[in-house]
């Protein structure tokens, strides 16, 4: 089996990943359980703070975009995509939304989780994308699932005192929200546990992302990818904890022993937007046969950072709203042009990257647009090459591989020709 | 008289009112040459990204806000923005980018931008990279309008912080001071704008102006001085026997409802006349939801946006007011008495694409067929397959 895999992808899948098959399986089928035994359900975007839920005693969440990336990695993309669009959806907008909208309206007929349990309460914001809200008002509108909305300001720097006090004053409307809805008590001991849950989640993460800067690196991105999924079904969990810790500890201990996922690793690559979820195997593989290996990502090393920041921001015991708020921007699309320059060359220096590959994603404009103005930049004034190329991070009908690898590959030469020059 | 008779006739007066509008010289000046003549007049220009700016701050302030939409007339192509936004940014963004990236859009002393969409909120950076690149700079004014319910703690308190700050900011740039008494005065002038719009509006909904002449006006307002455009728009109510008379020449038969962004291009509102429609109700969101509401006069900027922002006309683009659009939209439809429904969709504008399907389903019910068209950067070239849709619909409604 391991040799089979090894030969597909271009290596075997570790302790850790088939702990994480596990650990998703379970918190999907928790979901579907304590749904069906009267738990109250929320649906909430993908940075919406989970741990407030974990506040109450039977509140659980579903996550319709992890549930969107899992469906393009099953290979189900374009069947529940074409659902979406049969249905007046438009193909231009988001995959993850015409996943989720097919999906829904079939009943969870072909998800690989059997659909996510109906919602009793709609948690949207506008910071990763303001577009979660009108998907969410879709649900909205046809179930008169009430729907709330976390309002949060794009960082063009960092996070004023302003924007963190009406950060906070929302998340105790919603809190006030769900026991208004639910029926049940906040309970302050329960969500400190779980955000301090996260807070050493996170730093756990970082410990394994730093396996990158290792030559060769420990880690693909397409690890880092996928394990990123318990971060959102499982969040605030002890469950969390544990896992990322064997994580780091299981990944630098193949470094200890000299096992690396791309052991005659020549190049090292950085990306820059959402997973391409349907090519994760085929990407790996592929990029391995060339001794290439994308090490990190601006997806993946944004978990656990303030932006503009590239290190941890710890959770240090005190006020757990008020650093769920001061990190409610951790993602990369709700910062501006320079926030994302200065993490990503922190990454590039600190890792060690030759090159960077910006896919310019269909899927999110928010992400992408500014991809053009950020490659310049990398080039300039990092003297890093880079470039860029289409995907669509869950709809494969949207995706060329050999016109990608076109790309790719002319990235390489134009390492290759830098480090000969460099030589010379 | 037959049908076809009927038709010709029409078309003949249709095209005469055209004509006459052309001949008051609306739409025949380009948006920067509109612009020129303002900043000849000794104004200093804000560029206000679509769609809802605070214009009438910006204008007792003694500035001159121009809207940055309806640019395709000053900007032949997209060579520049095709420099630093991806072919799926909607016509708007490339516009924009392309207008002040351009030497024309050295005319602006300044940028304006809120958080109106995902793509005009990455803008304001790409703008400073193009402009940085030849050397040239713009202050940006930057704001977060709230786009939670009112309801929410918090919102009309952040709201109201915001308008303090950008009054501040655009008082140390451009040294210009905030006055409450010349807010009211712009206050008022705005809403006198806004109420002459409706009027105009109302007069199209009766079949007494033909659409297209109706949208150059309109169009007047983006580049204009809020104080010409409702000279314009009295002189023209005044004087032209066509406004005055609202029974003048036969009304097209079949009332319709166009939503979407920006009224659809010339060629197509040629072909919705000539098939027939009469815009009875308007959900344009560079017509009909930018002047549609208007808080009565006030001194106090803070009090009057939040009025402003939470009581205006629902737009998709405008995330709180879902509830109210969905009610909006049906009582438009019911009040204009529609037969039909046409949404004028900005390709890759998912704001607008999130809603058409629940749309389509509440005016189903309604009995009110609706004609989802597409208009993308190259909406001049793809017309034809519009226009085509235009008459089948036509020929459908007409039964």
């Amino acid at each position: 089996m391991s040799e089979e895999q090894k030969a597909k992808t271009g290596h075997t899948k570790t302790e850790a990943g088939k702990r994480l098959s596990k650990i998703i399986f379970n918190d999907y089928m928790r979901l579907h359980q304590k749904a069906k035994e009267g738990a109250f359900v929320v649906w909430i975007a993908i940075v919406v703070p989970a741990e407030l839920f974990s506040g109450f005693e039977n509140v659980v969440y579903a996550v319709p975009e992890s549930h969107a990336a899992m469906s393009a990695g099953k290979g189900v993309g374009p069947l529940q995509c074409e659902k979406a669009e049969g249905n007046g959806f438009s193909p231009d907008l988001c995959s993850y939304a015409r996943i989720d909208l097919g999906t829904a309206f079939d009943g969870g007929k072909d998800s690989p989780t059997f659909g996510l349990p109906k919602p009793h309460l709609l948690v949207s914001d506008n910071n990763n994308c303001s577009l979660l809200v009108k998907w969410f008002d879709v649900y909205h509108r046809e179930w008169g699932t009430p729907h709330f909305i976390l309002d949060v300001p794009f960082c063009y720097e960092q996070q004023k005192d302003r924007d963190f006090d009406y950060i906070l004053s929302q998340y105790r409307d919603l809190i006030a929200a769900i026991e208004r809805l639910s029926g049940q008590k906040f309970d302050a001991r329960r969500f400190r546990e779980a955000v301090q849950n996260t807070g050493e989640a996170l730093t756990q993460w970082k410990r394994f992302l730093k396996v990158a800067s290792h030559r060769p690196s420990g880690l693909t991105v397409f690890d880092s990818f996928v394990q990123m999924a318990p971060f959102l079904t499982s969040r605030g969990s002890r469950e969390l904890v544990d896992h990322y810790r064997l994580l780091a500890d299981e990944t630098e201990d193949n470094i200890a022993w000299g096992i690396f996922p791309v052991p005659h690793e020549k190049y090292r690559l950085l990306w820059d937007n959402i997973a391409p979820w349907h090519q994760l195997s085929k990407m790996s593989a592929r990029l391995a046969g060339l001794n290439a290996n994308i090490i990190a990502a601006s997806y993946t090393y944004c978990m656990g950072s303030l932006e503009g920041e590239f290190d941890l921001y710890a959770y240090d015991g005190g006020d757990p709203l008020g650093y769920l708020a001061r990190t409610q921007n951790f993602s990369v699309c709700p910062h501006g042009l320079e926030l994302r320059y200065r993490s990503m060359q922190k990454a590039i220096k600190e890792v060690g990257i030759d090159g960077v590959v910006f896919a310019s994603n269909r899927s999110c404009k928010v992400y992408s647009i500014m991809q053009m103005d950020m490659l310049k930049r990398v080039t300039r004034e990092l003297n890093i090459p880079a470039v860029m190329i289409d995907v669509d991070h869950a709809d494969v009908r949207k995706y060329t591989e050999e016109s990608v690898f076109g790309r790719i590959e002319a990235l390489l030469e134009l390492i290759d020709v830098r480090r000969n020059h460099a030589l010379s | 008289m037959d049908h076809k008779m009927k038709k010709d006739l029409r078309k003949k007066y249709l095209r005469r009112r055209r004509h006459l509008g052309q001949l008051r010289g609306l739409g025949n000046m380009d948006p920067y040459n509109k612009m020129k003549s303002l900043k000849d007049k000794g104004g200093k220009i804000i560029g206000c990204f679509p769609l809802y700016p605070p214009l009438e701050l910006f204008h007792s302030m003694g500035l001159t806000p121009v809207v940055l939409w309806g640019l395709k007339d000053s900007v032949k192509t997209s060579g520049r923005a095709d420099l630093h936004l991806q072919s799926y940014a909607c016509s708007v963004a490339r516009h924009l980018v392309e207008f002040v990236l351009s030497d024309q859009g050295r005319i602006m002393d300044g940028l304006f931008m809120y958080n109106a969409c995902d793509t005009l909120r990455n803008l304001p950076e790409i703008l400073h990279c193009g402009l940085e690149e030849n050397g040239r700079s713009l202050p940006v004014f930057k704001m977060h309008i709230p786009m939670a319910p009112q309801e929410q703690t918090g919102t009309s308190g952040y709201l109201r912080a915001k308008i303090l700050s950008l009054i501040m900011e655009l008082e140390e740039t451009f040294g210009v001071v905030f006055s409450p008494e010349e807010f009211r005065h712009s206050v008022a002038l705005y809403r006198e704008m806004r109420l002459l719009c409706k009027e105009l509006e109302s007069r199209v909904a009766r079949g007494a102006i033909s659409y297209g002449r109706f949208s150059q006006i309109i169009q007047e307002s983006y580049f204009t001085t809020v104080e010409d455009h409702i000279a314009l728009m009295k002189d023209t109510l005044k004087e032209d026997p066509l406004f005055r008379n609202d029974s003048v020449g036969p009304s097209p038969a079949v009332a319709i409802i166009i939503s979407g962004i920006l009224p659809p291009p010339p060629k197509l509102i040629d072909a919705l006349e000539d098939a027939g429609f009469r815009v009875a109700g308007n959900d344009i969101a560079s017509q009909r939801r930018s002047y549609d509401y208007t808080p009565e006069a006030a001194d106090n900027p803070c009090s009057y946006y939040v009025d402003f922002y939470f009581n205006h006309f629902p737009c998709p683009t405008l995330l709180y007011s879902a509830d109210k659009r969905i009610a909006t939209i049906k009582n438009l439809a019911s009040g204009a008495g529609a037969r039909g429904f046409v949404f004028i969709g900005e390709k890759f504008c998912e704001d607008e694409y999130f809603e058409i399907p629940y749309l389509q389903k509440i005016l189903k019910e309604m009995g009110i067929p609706t004609l989802p068209l597409e208009i993308s950067i190259e909406d001049d070239l793809n017309s034809t397959a519009c226009v085509t849709r235009l008459e089948a619909f036509s020929e459908m409604l007409r039964g």
